[in-house]
Parts: C-alpha cells; structure tokens; sequence
C-alpha cells in the first residue's frame, strides 16, 4: 500500500505546489511568511521530481478462476 | 417402407417412419431465413422460427451450442444456421435442431447494430448527463482486456513512460468470440467490487465487425452504463465505433489512446513542478529585494543621518520649559513670603494692641522691646509705649 500513498502524497503535494506559488505571486504576505512558503515549496518541488523519477508502474492480473476477487501480482514487462 | 392400401397403420407407426425418413433426409442442412419468436428459456435454450416469404420451420438451439455464437440474434436478423430435422412424435411437429448460426451478411451485423443503437440511445444510455468524469491523477486502472493480446502490452507501456506511478490491475477477458460479452461483462463487474479503481479501461485491439461484435452487445451496453467506476472504451481502431463507445463515460480511438486518456504526462507535471520551482525562486528574489530597499530607504532617509537632531531640538525646548517654570515658582515664593509677613506683622500688632490697650506698657530700646530686666541697657535711650502713643525718656 506504500504505492497507494505515494500516489496520493504526490498529488496533493502537487496540489500544494500550485497553491504555493500562486499564494507567493498574488498576495502581499509578510518577508517571513513569504520565506516559509518559498522553503515548503522548495521543498515540494523537490519531491514531486523525485516520486516522478522514482516511480515504477505496477501491473496486478487478477485470477478469474477463484470467485471473482483474488489478487496476484505479476511484474510488469 | 413399403405402405399398401390395404394396410391400416398406427399413429406411431406413421410417425416412426416419418421421423425416419425426415431425419435420414435432413441430416446436415444449411439454412438461411430470417429469425422471429427468438426467446432464451431458462433451460439456456434457444427457441425461435426461421421464416421467409412462404414459408416457417420451428428451430431450436441448445445451451451447449449456442455458447458458441458470438452475437445475440434478434428478430428480423437474417441468419444462415447448420442443423438437421428432428421429429418430436409426442406433437406430430418437426423441428431444425441448430447446431450453428452465423448473420446472413455483414449487414445483418450491421443492422442489428443499428438496431441497438437506437434502442439505447432511446433509453437514455447514451446521455451526457450519465457520463461520469475522469479523474486526472488515478492511483489504480482497471483494464477489461486480453491479458496476451496487443492492446495490453501498448497499454503497459504507455503507462510505464506517462505515469508510472499508477497501479494497473487487469481482469483478464475474453475479448472475442462466443461468451466474450459475458466475460466483458463478468470483468467490469469484478472491477467494480475493487472500491479504489479510479478508472477502468475496456479495450481490444482492431478486427473486424464479427471480432469486436462483443461490444456492440446489449449486455455489455448495461454493464458499461451500470458501472460505478468511470469507464473509457478503447476499442479496434479508430474508424471502428462500437456501442460500447457510445455508452462509455470517454471514447478513446485505440488501446493506447485511452491510457493516454486516462493518465497524466509525467514529463509535463516535471515541467510544471519545474516552473513552479523557478517562479518561486523568482518571486522570493523580488520580495527580498523590496524588503532590502525598503530598509535602505529608511536608513538613509534625513532622521537616520541625523539621529540627534530630534533630541537637541526636544532637550532645548524641554529647558526653555524648565527656566520658564523655574520663574514662575519663584514668584509664587516671593508673593506667598511676602503675604505671610504682612500677616506674621499684623498677628504681632494685633497681640500688642490688646495688653496695651488693658493699661500695660512697653518698654522699647533700639526699636525692640525689652522685655526684662536683664536687657534693659541704663546708656541708651528708651521709649515707653502706651496705647495710645509713645514717651521717648532719655
């Protein structure tokens, strides 16, 4: 399940990323305020890339014969 | 046989030899009709006529045999079946027991694709509103798909180089043929008992309408439209429309195209994240950058150059205060003293007055009172004061 986490981090750290730059572009926030965001969004940046890097697809077959849900897995090609 | 006139037969025997010569007749024919009365009993058989212009034979199919058709027939399809005569003696009736079937024509296929088209469309399987939306980062794809054909390998790979950071669970189906429909059928429905798929993909690789008939069946058409997970057909190529696409929630061309669809470009959210990444270092620049000047402004502005300027004009004025409040006390001093004297002089005259005033008298020597006997000086003159005036005694 690290996968499915991953995946859903990633996403909202995008998410994240967005809103931080648009929050640092458009608002008159404080030098600090504004060095904080800049950090986590330094930061983001810097994972985003590395889960996009990192990431190795997954390819499950599930088995017809046993009543209907029963997962294998099985390495992608 | 042999039948003479003399000769009264029964029933049966009539029968008997009917059967006999109409199934040693009719042992493999091929037939072509049209099909009317078509009902699937319970049993799994097929019941139905085949008809033309003059003329109607009964037929059935059984359940072992008509797993084997690929599509549905319908009435009003036009059908070329194999089969032999069988005669039921029970009812007096002979039947074409069907061994296989096959449209007429790609243009029965057609039509009956037309058909359905219409049916559906009529039954609101085709609306917009019905149409679910494709969630742009999916964490699990299902594939509905051959688990050896080319579709799931083009699917795989466009997966790996666009987004591999999702989970692709496939249900292997059979995606052609007889019982293909159920078997796309049973697939999507297994996927959707998976609460995380976020999409499923049903897909097969190009072939001819016979080979794609599955997805133009009716029960695929429901399923499809029944499912609670979205759901992108990708099927043949793409001048290839299959009900399938009408009913799915996005048609995509080919295979391939629908794993476009439905993942996001890896290299374009590096790019975003990128872009983002300068900006934020470009805008944080800029913010240091007016605060920098911002600090530069105040600190060589007038008062910082001169930072005692304030305080000597404030420390002169706080003196001026001072030396003005300085005066105005020793004034209030000088005419309180002045108004105690006054009033210390007139206590002492009003003392005097009194005791002078009874018959006592004073002595006074150098303009003080000599008040015994000790001070008083025999040398120097003295005045006696009475109350109503004074004697000098020399």
């Amino acid at each position: 399940m690290s996968k499915k986490k991953s995946s859903v981090n990633f996403e909202n750290k995008l998410a994240r990323l967005e809103e931080i730059s648009e929050t640092l572009e458009n608002s008159d926030l404080g030098l600090e305020k504004s060095v904080a965001l800049f950090e986590e969004g330094v930061a983001l940046s810097k994972e985003c890339l590395l889960i996009l890097d990192k990431a190795e697809l997954k390819v499950k077959v599930l088995k017809k014969d046993l009543d209907n849900i029963n997962l294998s897995k099985q390495d992608s090609e | 046989m042999n039948v003479t006139r003399e000769q009264i037969l029964s029933v049966s025997d009539v029968t008997k030899s009917i059967k006999s010569i109409l199934e040693s007749s009719f042992e493999k024919i091929i037939v072509e009709g049209e099909i009317s009365n078509f009902k699937t009993h319970g049993s799994g058989h097929w019941y139905f006529n085949l008809k033309d212009e003059g003329a109607v034979i009964n037929c059935t199919m059984w359940k072992g045999l008509n797993n084997y058709v690929f599509f549905t027939p319908e009435d009003g399809m036009k059908i070329i079946v194999t089969g032999r005569i069988t005669v039921f003696p029970p009812r007096g009736s002979y039947q074409l027991d069907v061994r296989s079937m096959k449209p007429s024509g790609v243009g029965e296929l057609q039509l009956a694709f037309e058909n359905l088209k219409n049916k559906l469309q009529i039954e609101g399987l085709f609306d917009l509103e019905h149409k679910k939306s494709i969630p742009q980062f999916p964490q699990k794809i299902g594939l509905v798909t051959a688990s050896d054909g080319a579709a799931i390998k083009d699917m795989i790979s466009v997966a790996e180089r666009r987004y591999p950071l999702v989970e692709l669970i496939v249900a292997p189906t059979k995606v052609q043929g007889a019982g293909s429909a159920k078997n796309i059928v049973q697939s999507i429905n297994q996927l959707n008992l998976i609460k995380d798929i976020d999409v499923i993909i049903v897909a097969r690789g190009g072939g001819s309408i016979e080979d794609l008939w599955s997805f133009n069946e009716e029960i695929v058409a429901y399923s499809i439209y029944n499912s609670k997970i979205p759901i992108i057909s990708g099927v043949g190529h793409e001048i290839d429309f299959t009900i399938a696409d009408f009913v799915a929630d996005l048609r995509a061309p080919t295979p391939s195209v629908a794993m476009e669809l439905s993942t996001p470009n890896a290299d374009d959210l590096k790019n975003f994240v990128s872009t983002a990444y300068n900006s934020l270092y470009e805008v944080i620049e800029n913010k240091i950058e007016t605060n920098k000047s911002f600090v530069q402004d105040i600190s060589t502005s007038y008062s910082f150059r001169y930072p005692f300027e304030r305080i000597r004009k404030n420390s002169q004025i706080v003196d001026q205060l001072s030396l003005l409040l300085g005066r105005q006390i020793d004034k209030i001093i000088l005419t309180a003293k002045h108004s105690i004297s006054l009033l210390t002089k007139s206590i002492e005259l009003n003392d005097l007055d009194k005791v002078l005033k009874k018959g006592f008298a004073l002595i006074k020597q150098k303009s003080k009172f000599v008040a015994r006997k000790k001070n008083f000086n025999q040398q120097v003159p003295a005045i006696i004061k009475f109350y109503d005036g004074e004697i000098k005694i020399k």
